[in-house]
């Protein structure tokens, strides 16, 4: 398995031998089909590095909720990235001049973040979905009209920049419905409200 | 005696890289993509957040799981190349690469159309599942580089096996990236299928679609592994004839160099 074969098989070059009549020369290989696979390889090879520092660097490194506001000192005014799953009922959505604004509060762990968002959010973007928002804190209260946060210490966190991240979970309501609907007919389902005796 | 070493030559050597098996491979694959096409659109439902971008799932998984399957053997091939200096494993570490490359830039293209109506964007550069998966198609393009390059045949394959076994290496970075950091750098969901977050027609339309894949990447790897073997015959029957074409001219200069 491992032997091609005998190149000398194929052709019987060995009984050309005798055969001494001019050749073509075969053309040389071309200058620039050597020098592409290299700038590829050499190319390849500092993307590889650029990409393993960007990554080092964290530059998607989240903070959820609670994190952030333990290291709001620390933080400062300078950028982070936020995770936090928005509140029920807090969403509110404005304009600042032709900008689409968002103003939300996100929670994580029992603690909760005002959000002033501009800009369009993702068409996933929903109370409960987490959101990974880019921005920094700002030590006033969220001034959107008619949104009402949870947090009030007097700040919230400015973004510019949201992604959902949401889960892993792949459902279909009306197909759930439909097989649990089926299963009940076929009499698969067993009701066990009191199987355990409880 | 031209004709007798030609017949005999075609006697040894494939008259393609085609033969009765990747004819029906090649048949059941063009069946099946389309079957894949009607189930993923017509058939399978939308998802109850992510709607008709769901549907995206049935290529992208598939093809990122193959990924994995193709740069496997391209790491057992550069393995066997090594250590047993085995030819055979060497060609095939070659061809699965290419297919590799493929299949992993398609994964990379499919989950960047799908992030942009899910997350919101199409890329994130420190998001650590994306960039370790592209540091890993990144990898192997370099693996095909260096076989491109000009040089000692045996000498490219050494070098390049050793970018095949790094590439490896990276291969579980990436799959377990979302767990490991999960929390942290990762917009990328857990596995829906190692999670059972799976079900139904979503689920039976996935598995169909990796079955699918699975036979056009067999189809794919079958005439690579055959072209080039046959390359290589090509190149080291260059070689001899050279050889030849040399002992052929030292010959004739001395026997006019003796008749002088």
């Amino acid at each position: 398995m491992d032997d091609i074969g005998d190149p000398l098989k194929m052709t019987d070059i060995s009984a050309r031998a005798d055969d001494l009549s001019p050749r073509t020369p075969r053309p040389a290989r071309g200058r620039r089909r050597r020098i592409v696979p290299a700038v590829i390889a050499v190319g390849a090879a500092a993307a590889i590095v650029v990409l393993v520092i960007n990554l080092l660097n964290g530059s998607l490194f989240f903070y959820d909720a609670s994190e952030a506001v333990a290291r709001r000192a620390e933080l400062g005014t300078d950028r982070f990235t936020l995770l936090g799953s928005p509140i029920e009922g807090t969403i509110t959505k404005g304009f600042d001049g032709d900008e689409t604004v968002v103003a939300f509060s996100v929670a994580f762990d029992g603690v909760d973040v005002d959000v002033v968002h501009f800009g369009d959010p993702p068409d996933l973007f929903k109370a409960g979905v987490p959101v990974v928002l880019d921005g920094a804190w700002v030590h006033e209260p969220a001034a959107v009209d008619g949104f009402v946060g949870n947090e009030t210490d007097g700040w919230h966190f400015a973004s510019d920049r949201m992604r959902v991240k949401h889960d892993n979970d792949y459902k279909n309501k009306s197909e759930y419905d439909s097989r649990v609907d089926k299963a009940n007919k076929e009499g698969r389902i067993v009701a066990t409200s009191n199987a355990s005796g409880g | 005696m031209t004709t007798s070493m030609t017949d005999n030559a075609r006697e040894v050597s494939p008259p393609a890289t085609g033969s009765r098996t990747t004819f029906w491979l090649g048949v059941v694959s063009l069946v099946g993509v389309v079957a894949l096409i009607l189930l993923s659109f017509f058939v399978a439902p939308e998802d109850d957040d992510q709607h008709d971008a769901v549907r995206m799932i049935f290529i992208h998984v598939p093809m990122a799981m193959l990924t994995y399957v193709a740069f496997s053997l391209t790491a057992i091939g550069s393995v066997l190349w090594l250590w047993k200096r085995s030819v055979w494993w060497d060609t095939v570490a070659h061809g699965a690469a290419e297919v590799g490359v493929m299949f992993c830039g398609l994964t990379l293209f499919t989950g960047s159309i799908w992030g942009r109506p899910t997350w919101g964007t199409y890329w994130d550069w420190g998001d650590v599942r994306l960039v370790t998966t592209m540091i890993l198609f990144l990898i192997m393009v370099g693996y095909l580089a260096v076989r491109s390059l000009d040089g000692d045949t045996a000498t490219l394959a050494t070098r390049a096996a050793v970018i095949g076994i790094i590439g490896a290496v990276n291969m579980p970075i990436v799959n377990r990236s979302v767990t490991w950091w999960a929390s942290r750098r990762t917009l990328h969901q857990k596995s829906s299928l190692t999670d059972g977050k799976l079900e139904g027609l979503t689920l039976f339309t996935m598995m169909f679609g990796l079955v699918v894949f699975s036979i056009v990447m067999v189809w794919m790897l079958i005439h690579r592994f055959r072209i080039s073997w046959l390359e290589r015959q090509v190149s080291e029957g260059d070689l001899s004839e050279a050889l030849i074409a040399r002992r052929a001219e030292a010959a004739v200069v001395s026997s006019e160099g003796g008749s002088k």
